[in-house]
């Protein structure tokens, strides 16, 4: 969405050529402005059977526990006005604690976990709440440019009530100094929406003894009640 | 001033998370007429985008919002596929309703930092210089970036260019 008009960019600009794999994937010709409601026909409605039982936890799908410090990731899922989008799907995905995707793509020298693949979804409940159970990602090196590493972080897909609400972000970590220097997190311009995309500690919110607690609240675009039959 | 989270690159390593069963081939509750939407996504080198994921919304063939989906079934109206090695994609579908056919589809891949937007036509390039929503370019010829090819039994090539000599048209959105 573009909030040039309210004085703030908010999303990273298609070309930033820091990020080197922008430079022949962002479109060069201006956007077209298409007109206000365009894209708010109401939708994808996910049916609850979509998600099974302990999908949204990433520790649970293997012979034993995955190596790493054990974590919960929960947070609010909120529209423009702060209205809960209720019952509505979250998919995450991430590296292993050491750096590595299950990923057939993923060249990185770090090893598997035969216990862990990263793969998670749910829906929000009545009030906009999702809930993950999974394990700290480790940072990653990539082919940026020199010395290029990843800070460690959750990606997020959001569908929203709508496509004009569509959002795939990517969350972070509290005082991790990689993000100082890292291209991604950095194309976003504004240093307020930056800080939206880095979790906080939220203690009481893991597991006494076994599990830290992070939060980590995402607001869509628009400010459209969630239709009452989505609350079924 | 708004509290929006902001954007991010789906990256190269989405597939397996965001993989839906049978998503290539868009399901109703009401019948219609079956249409296959399939191109090749390329750079601005002309190379093939290998590693997208292309997600399509639409109306029903009534014309219609799509009605929920129940069970475990994924959610009628809504298309979801990933490019393969040579940048193709492909979404079977049925036609949709209302006044100039056509698909929402967004692209999402490594490189970027927010999903492009764009619209697939099934129809004329009259039919689509005529929509309202396309005023801004009725009277351009990059318009033509939008509409696919009708090859005859529902079939309909559309190849989309990111950047360069026949740029799509992308919405700000």
């Amino acid at each position: 969405m573009n909030d040039s008009s309210r004085g703030v960019e908010i999303d990273p600009p298609y070309l930033y050529p820091e990020y080197r794999s922008t430079r022949l994937r962002a479109p060069l010709q201006p956007l077209v402005e298409l007109p206000p409601g365009a894209l708010a026909m109401p939708g994808p409605r996910v049916p609850a059977g979509f998600v099974r039982d302990r999908d949204n936890d990433l520790t649970a799908h293997g012979a034993a526990a995955p190596l790493g410090e054990k974590m919960i990731v929960s947070g609010r899922l909120l529209d423009e006005g702060g209205r809960p989008l209720r019952r509505s799907l979250v998919e995450v995905w991430q590296a292993n604690a050491s750096g590595r995707y299950a990923h057939p793509g993923d060249t990185h020298d770090a090893p598997l976990d035969p216990n862990f693949t990263g793969i998670g979804r749910t829906f929000t409940d009545d009030e906009g709440w999702y809930r993950f159970v999974t394990v700290k990602p480790g940072a990653y090196p990539w082919q940026n440019h020199a010395s290029a590493w990843r800070p460690q972080h959750i990606h997020f897909s959001l569908l929203g009530n709508a496509p004009v609400q569509r959002l795939v972000t990517q969350m972070y970590f509290p005082g991790d100094p990689l993000l100082d220097v890292d291209p991604v997190y950095n194309s976003v311009p504004d240093a307020a929406a930056r800080a939206r995309m880095v979790a906080s500690l939220a203690l009481q919110s893991g597991i006494e003894g076994i599990a830290l607690g992070y939060r980590f609240d995402i607001v869509l675009a628009g400010a459209h009640a969630t239709p009452l039959e989505a609350r079924a | 001033m708004t509290n929006r989270t902001p954007s991010q690159t789906v990256g190269p390593f989405f597939h397996e998370a965001l993989r839906w069963k049978d998503a290539a081939c868009v399901t109703f509750a009401e019948p219609g007429e079956r249409v296959v939407v399939a191109g090749r996504l390329l750079d601005g080198a002309g190379e093939p985008v290998a590693d997208a994921l292309v997600e399509t919304w639409q109306r029903a063939p009534t014309g219609r919002t799509p009605a929920p989906a129940t069970g475990a079934a994924n959610p009628h109206g809504f298309g979801r596929t990933q490019s393969g090695a040579d940048g193709a994609f492909r979404i079977e579908t049925l036609m949709p309703g209302g006044e100039t056919p056509h698909l929402e589809v967004a692209i999402l891949a490594r490189g970027l930092l927010k999903a492009l937007r764009t619209r697939v036509y099934l129809a004329t390039e009259a039919q689509a210089r005529a929509d309202p929503d396309l005023a801004p370019i009725a009277g351009s010829q990059r318009i033509a970036t939008l509409i696919a090819s009708a090859e005859g039994g529902g079939q309909f090539r559309w190849d989309v260019r990111l950047q360069g000599d026949g740029e799509t048209v992308f919405f700000a959105a």
